[in-house]
């Protein structure tokens, strides 16, 4: 239900101006006495002399009450949305971003969008169509235009929320296309409002109507979970709220709980504690904040070991030991190696790293240059020069996830111009700070020398060498995080027959070539567990992962005001046309009403 | 003279014909013929210069003994009974009932409000000052008729046939309107001593109590008659009424209820108790009759009062 003229609730006041006519006393007939001395003043003129008079219960009042109401109705005029009216089509887009999971509205803000949809289908009467979509990364239609409830009903069975943001430019274009040469069309956007839109939107061919689902923005997110220097698992959270919090941290080791770390947070804030008593061994660590909030995807993390043994780094570079082994030596499944150039022979390590070196002939891979030599690297330097101040990355990019650079300085980087293979993850004014090759062989190219900035002082440099890493050793343990419904890439050795993925329920899923294969039912955040099957021999685990939420934006669940999207010229201004008006009906009772009225009046 | 009776009304060729002149008919035959065997009643004779048909407390000559007396020196020796003087061997002297006229004067209330009412108080009062008028005439009383009113028209006192149909020449004559009150009734310089009727609705501001009493010291016996209608008894209203005074012209807004209502007639009440309590201290009578009522009914009422007796 809705009202498309609200401000004509003015007309209410009708109501008590109605009553107030009861109330108010009116002057009287005239009557000529013979005297006045025979009259009673003291009893007659108190009552005379006020204003007004008791309200007495009246049919007539009652009934002239109810025909004022129902002019302000009609006035008003309310009408269902989605229902029946002039021939159109409503396109309902229902956000499945991650904060759609938040269950500040029950049982869940996805939910509450999917139950409002099913009323609209319900109540959409003849001559309409009702046109459903789930806008996650990707934009799923669950039902092209149809004015048959029952399709509409089990494709609303179908939808699913994400565990990532909502792709909402994709969405519009859809609904544009769906909408596109369809007179009366609106679109209907349910969702919460966390969304990072894109600058600029699609302009819309039809009228866009945004409900708002949610209610609270209090969340605390556990934002990373990961060693420190002296071997301790250092917990870190965020309250994306406004209302500081005491929370405990409950650390367990598979799956049984060890210790209950107490933690503040306050509103708008970070905060981290140490948890010095880890167990030794191979145990998988998660941390879980407790009492847990409305959205419980970010309220969890994990730190998982390795299965395969440790992974050997070769680092070459001159001067033995600096930032970068030091970081690289925080990740106690790495092997790490160094040697000088001259000392560099290649052979099976699982990841090179080349510090101001470039060794001749094919690159080895998967590998990290640093400073290479003008003229040399993947992506040829060039000449030294100022960078210029560190611009703003995409906050969205994971190899940056939880580091900022922004306050670090580069006193001189190389030029480089990245070839089409190559994307830029950081940048300064003048040019790329951070190159990452796409796809395989995986390649990451840093165009300074690290000690020529204040990179290695900051302490996002650890955690970005964590990320590189994580991004050129996929399947490292729980170092890589899997985005909550986004698939993941499991990379196999040769001979491998199959795969099975054990979920953290235990359910168990299997594949099997071509490979690398491709896992895609991560809709549950937690620890995954890969286990290899090879000819004549029993299954061994391989890998673990973990899949969680990944995008902090998400964890913003305080409800937004809706995207601003233009809408085409031709539209512009005329009220959605899914909404059946209900003013005839009310009209018609009003008519009614005043008959009744006239016969109380009579009879009175 | 008019008639003493119904049939000398006939007789007199006005018994059977309504009465009242050029105007509206004021007394019909049927209220003649009641009138013809009606008679008023004074409680007090002021005598006047001419013999009447008044007994009178006085003796004078007259065909009706009265008493005997001692002679005393200085009576008139005409009066002496001689034939008692032979039995008695003593002067005694015969007293006769004394038949004097009296004089009537009849007041009736001309305002505004007397046009008020259904049936309107008007008629009604026309009507009885008519018929006592009429009666006094009948009982060759001198009778004067005027308006409630220094400066309204009245009749000198009159006597006879001729003294009737100027009567109620005048009464037909008039309408209701202006305002009267009792402060009027003191200012009459026409009233002699004699009875004097006031036919009024008694309802305007003013002591009543002190005309009557302003009356009575001026050798009259007040006969206060009040009409009221129907509709002033109990009046019908209810609601939001503005009540405006017919003489006046103020107003006063009320919400009248049955409460009100209540009020009134006891308000109503009192007055005619008060009313009746100052005209009898006051040597005379108050009556009150509702303008529905027919001459009959009101004759009635007034004989019960003792006004009028049967003749």
């Amino acid at each position: 239900m809705e009202l498309l003229a609200p401000a004509a609730a003015v007309a209410l006041l009708a109501v008590p101006a109605i009553v107030a006519l009861y109330v108010l006393k009116v002057r009287g007939p005239r009557v000529a006495v013979g005297g006045l001395a025979l009259w009673p003043t003291h009893l007659a003129d108190r009552q005379a002399n006020v204003p007004w008079k008791r309200l007495r219960a009246s049919w007539l009042l009652l009934v002239q009450v109810l025909v004022a109401v129902a002019v302000a109705l009609a006035l008003m005029r309310p009408g269902l949305v989605g229902g029946a009216g002039p021939e159109g089509t409503t396109v309902v887009l229902i956000d499945g971003s991650a904060s759609m999971r938040a269950t500040d509205v029950a049982p869940s803000r996805f939910e509450a969008a999917v139950a409002k949809a099913r009323r609209l289908a319900a109540e959409m009467g003849p001559g309409r169509q009702m046109a459903l979509a789930v806008v996650g990364p990707q934009v799923e239609l669950l039902a092209s235009p149809t004015a048959d409830p029952s399709t509409l009903r089990s494709a609303l069975d179908r939808a699913r929320a994400s565990g990532q943001e909502a792709n909402l430019g994709e969405g519009l274009s859809l609904a544009n296309a769906l909408i596109a040469g369809r007179p009366g069309g609106s679109v209907l956007l349910l969702s919460d409002g966390v969304t990072t839109a894109p600058a600029s939107l699609p302009a819309l061919g039809a009228p866009l109507r945004y409900e708002r689902i949610g209610v609270s923005g209090e969340n605390v997110a556990l934002e990373s979970l990961g060693r420190g220097a002296g071997g301790d698992v250092v917990v870190r959270a965020a309250n994306r709220g406004d209302l500081g919090r005491d929370l405990r941290v409950e650390m367990r080791a598979d799956g049984r709980l060890v210790d209950l770390l107490p933690l503040r947070v306050e509103g708008g804030s970070s905060a981290e504690v140490a948890w010095p008593q880890v167990p030794k061994g191979d145990a998988v660590i998660e941390a879980r904040l407790t009492p847990g909030d409305d959205l419980s995807l970010d309220d969890s993390a994990w730190l998982v070991p390795t299965v395969r043994g440790a992974r050997r780094v070769l680092v070459v570079r001159r001067g033995g030991e600096g930032f970068l082994t030091r970081a690289l030596g925080l990740r106690p499944e790495l092997d790490v190696t160094v040697v000088e150039p001259d000392a560099y022979r290649p052979g099976d390590w699982d990841l090179y790293v080349f510090d101001g070196f470039v060794p001749d002939g094919p690159l080895p891979s998967p590998a990290l240059i640093v400073d290479p030599p003008e003229g040399r690297g993947p992506v040829a330097a060039g000449p030294q020069r100022d960078p210029g101040q560190v611009l703003a990355a995409d906050p969205r990019e994971p190899l940056l996830a939880y580091a900022s650079l922004r306050d670090v300085h580069v006193q001189s980087a190389a030029a480089v111009s990245p070839p089409p293979d190559w994307r830029t993850i950081v940048t300064g004014a003048t040019g790329p700070l951070l190159l990452v090759r796409r796809g395989e062989p995986r390649m990451a190219q840093l165009t300074f020398d690290l000690h020529r900035s204040d990179l290695p002082l900051r302490p996002a440099f650890p955690i970005l060498v964590q990320n590189l890493v994580s991004h050129l050793l996929p399947g490292l343990g729980a170092e890589e995080v899997v985005t909550i419904g986004r698939p993941a890439a499991l990379t196999v050795d040769p001979g491998t027959d199959s795969l099975a993925v054990a979920d953290p329920d235990g359910r168990v899923t299997r594949l099997g070539p071509p490979w690398p294969a491709t896992f895609d039912a991560t809709d549950r955040p937690g620890v995954y567990t890969v286990t290899a099957s090879q000819a004549g021999q029993p299954s061994q685990p391989v890998s673990r992962f973990v899949v969680g939420l990944t995008d902090v934006n998400e964890s913003r669940i305080a409800p937004g005001p809706g995207p601003t999207v233009r809408s085409s010229a031709t539209q512009t201004g005329e009220a959605p046309l899914a909404t059946l008006e209900l003013w005839p009906w009310i009209v018609a009772a009003l008519f009614v009403l005043v008959a009744v009225e006239w016969v109380v009046f009579l009879r009175a | 003279m008019p008639p003493r009776s119904a049939a000398e009304a006939g007789a007199a060729g006005v018994g059977g014909a309504a009465v009242g002149g050029a105007g509206p008919t004021i007394l019909p035959p049927e209220d003649l013929a009641l009138l013809g065997h009606l008679a008023l009643l004074h409680r007090r004779l002021a005598g006047g210069p001419y013999p009447g048909s008044r007994r009178s407390p006085r003796t004078s000559r007259s065909p009706e003994l009265a008493d005997f007396r001692p002679y005393a020196p200085g009576d008139d020796i005409r009066q002496i009974d001689w034939r008692a003087y032979g039995r008695l061997e003593k002067l005694m002297l015969r007293l006769y009932v004394a038949e004097e006229e009296s004089a009537l004067n009849v007041v009736i209330d001309a305002s505004q409000s007397m046009a008020l009412g259904a049936p309107a108080k008007w008629a009604a009062a026309r009507r009885l000052a008519a018929a006592l008028a009429w009666l006094g005439l009948a009982a060759t009383d001198r009778v004067a008729v005027g308006v409630l009113d220094a400066a309204g028209p009245f009749t000198p006192h009159l006597r006879g046939r001729s003294g009737s149909m100027r009567i109620l020449g005048l009464l037909g004559d008039l309408e209701p309107a202006g305002s009267a009150g009792p402060s009027h009734l003191g200012a009459l310089s026409w009233l002699r001593p004699g009875l004097t009727v006031v036919v009024s609705d008694f309802l305007g501001d003013g002591d009543w109590a002190a005309a009557l009493a302003d009356l009575h010291s001026r050798g009259q016996e007040p006969l206060a008659w009040q009409v009221l209608a129907p509709d002033e008894e109990n009046p019908p209203l209810a609601g939001e009424i503005t009540l405006v005074e017919a003489e006046t012209g103020r107003s006063r807004e009320m919400t009248v209820n049955p409460r009100v209502i209540a009020a009134y007639r006891l308000a109503l009440a009192e007055l005619r108790d008060h009313l009746r309590t100052k005209a009898a201290a006051a040597g005379g009578r108050f009556i009150h009759t509702r303008s529905d009522q027919d001459l009959s009914a009101s004759m009635a009422v007034a004989a019960a009062a003792g006004a009028v007796r049967r003749a």
